[in-house]
């Protein structure tokens, strides 16, 4: 008994020594390498494989854009994109797989970059559908710009968004040539302060040359929100008056939901 | 000198004290396992996908949105946009940051337990090498032998680093074994990418090069080890001054905990990074991860690491030769 628990103690005693010189080396090694490592100068990148789909009648929304898109306002966390998603599930009963990719406070010039990005690319090639909310962003920069109301300036941001827009569309469809694209239009949160008359004049002629550049894409669906909250904004406004509150994301989803049909999936 | 680290070996294994800390590892790397199950198996369900470039993407989403958040202490926006970055980075590269497989999980283990668990269970072992020989009475025994009382003192110092070797590989062995039963041992190859630097809250990728996951986990593992030994010191050192092994393990503990505390709160007291405590995560540096107090480097931390190391080995060696015995 005491010889073999002698024997037992020896076996730990070298394999201990054999481990601390394995972990010493090791802490060498990373030195040395964190010091010295030869860089590759940058490492290539691969490109990923396509998505693959579990089975070939599932849906694949992709959502594009900034709050709206993200859901902001609405306590339940869905926003419109949540609740066209729940509606698509309920009516074609398939397997629905969405990737929202929406960022508060994204501005187009944001998303021009955004849509260039490997992955966000390849996740618009797998995509059937596309919803985009973009723009509020660029032209309210959270109120200021109607608030000092300078219709020059307001000219010099509305001809870059066109810019982007113009750029995130084309490249959209240079990912996905079939997907349809919902883009939604912008509402005026500001329709009931003073200057009301004039800055929904503004937010008409933005809607206006939007429409303007994605009826030139091929599939691409302009949906207008103006109307929805040019009555009674009070109401559908979150308590910030500036996004839309759960009613608002449910107007809107209403308008966009019955827009996506199922007989694309059969092309 | 073989003869008394034997004989320190021997007394350390009829203790039992090893095989408790073998116990403890494995029921914690069960506990995480089951954890880390639970949240891919989470994200999948959100997602409704298995991609894990999809889920990647959707991180950093996120990470995007709590950035737009007004909220937020320049410390944690800062760290979050170097993650950002990091995992951007990991995203356009095609490189799976957490590629699902026992080695991925060892390295999330290791890396995570290097500042607490691991120096809580070099503890065990060191706090009471010394001090128990007092507690029990055993110390006059072993010192009216015919050999040098430092010659005593080195033989259980080198038990020390033994023991700790040991340690640190069977936490690998445990982690590795019993999470690949639920996510499988494949992954030892994937490559890894190392030589993320930060300054200033930036993220540089100039240095960035691909590793053998298993040779980034010989290095982790090499650092770990480099932390365990050097706590695994302090407390010797503690046992040496302290007779009561309770007492020594109380301040070893205090010690510990407040630099985990301190860790996520030093960033505005810059002498902080002189104490041994806030400079543990020493596997972070690999990681690209932004260090607790700006300035901080490997070098700097290993340096004040081996400061603390050499100090306390001189204090131990010294009382324990000088020390009245009775």
């Amino acid at each position: 008994m005491i010889i073999l628990r002698r024997n037992t103690v020896k076996i730990v005693t070298i394999l201990s020594v054999i481990l601390g010189v394995l972990w010493l080396s090791g802490f060498g090694w990373a030195i040395q390498d964190y010091y010295s490592g030869n860089s590759m100068g940058g490492i290539e990148s691969k490109a990923a494989k396509p998505m693959q789909k579990k089975d070939k009648q599932e849906l694949t929304i992709v959502a594009l854009g900034d709050s709206l898109t993200r859901g902001t306002g609405d306590e339940t966390g869905k926003g419109y994109v949540g609740l066209v998603t729940d509606d698509i599930k309920k009516r074609f009963k398939n397997r629905v797989t969405l990737h929202n990719l929406g960022i508060n406070g994204q501005t187009s010039t944001e998303l021009q970059k955004q849509v260039k990005q490997n992955e966000v690319q390849r996740q618009l090639a797998s995509a059937d559908t596309i919803l985009i909310t973009i723009g509020g962003n660029d032209l309210f920069q959270g109120g200021q710009t109607l608030m000092d109301f300078d219709p020059n300036s307001i000219g010099k941001i509305q001809a870059e968004f066109i810019n982007n827009l113009t750029s995130i569309l084309t490249d959209i469809r240079k990912a996905n040539r079939n997907a349809t694209i919902f883009y939604l239009g912008l509402y005026n949160p500001f329709i009931e302060l003073e200057n009301g008359s004039d800055t929904s004049k503004v937010v008409r002629e933005w809607n206006d040359q939007s429409e303007r550049v994605s009826a030139a894409f091929p599939k691409t669906v302009f949906v207008p929100t103006f109307d929805i909250f040019q009555l009674s904004v009070n109401d559908y406004l979150y308590t910030d008056n500036f996004h839309p509150n759960k009613q608002g994301y449910q107007l809107i989803a209403e308008r966009v939901a019955p827009l996506i049909k199922w007989e694309e999936k059969q092309q | 000198m073989a003869n008394l680290i034997q004989n320190e070996m021997m007394k350390l294994l009829a203790r039992k004290r090893i095989q408790v800390v073998g116990i403890i590892v494995a029921v914690l790397v069960l506990l995480f396992t089951y954890a880390q199950y639970k949240q891919v198996e989470e994200q999948r369900e959100k997602l409704g996908t298995t991609d894990w470039r999809a889920s990647l993407q959707q991180q950093i989403i996120d990470i995007q949105n709590r950035l737009g958040s007004s909220r937020m202490s320049d410390d944690w926006r800062e760290q979050l946009q170097v993650s950002l970055k990091q995992q951007q980075y990991y995203l356009d590269h095609n490189i799976n940051p957490t590629e699902p497989g026992a080695p991925s999980f060892v390295r999330m283990f290791v890396e995570n337990s290097s500042d607490l668990f691991i120096p809580l269970l070099v503890m065990i072992i060191a706090s009471d090498l010394v001090s128990s020989e007092h507690s029990l009475g055993s110390i006059k025994l072993l010192l009216t032998r015919p050999v040098k009382r430092w010659r005593i003192l080195l033989s259980k110092y080198i038990t020390l680093l033994l023991a700790i070797s040991a340690i640190i590989a069977m936490v690998g062995v445990l982690a590795y074994l019993l999470s690949g039963i639920v996510f499988g041992y494949k992954g030892l190859n994937t490559p890894v990418i190392t030589g993320f630097t930060v300054e200033g809250g930036n993220l540089d990728t100039s240095q960035v090069r691909l590793l053998a996951q298993w040779k980034f986990l010989l290095m982790d593992f090499g650092l770990v080890w480099f932390v365990a030994v050097v706590v695994g010191t302090l407390a010797f050192m503690l046992s040496v001054l302290i007779r009561s092994t309770a007492a020594g393990m109380g301040v070893t503990l205090a010690a510990l905990i407040s630099g985990a505390i301190l860790s996520n709160m030093v960033s505005s007291w810059e002498s902080a990074k002189y104490l041994f405590m806030v400079n543990l995560k020493l596997t972070n540096y690999l990681n690209g991860v932004a260090p607790p107090i700006e300035g901080m480097t490997l070098l700097s931390s290993m340096t004040v690491l081996f400061v603390w190391w050499a100090a306390a080995l001189v204090v131990s060696f010294v009382v324990f030769t000088k020390q009245d015995v009775y």
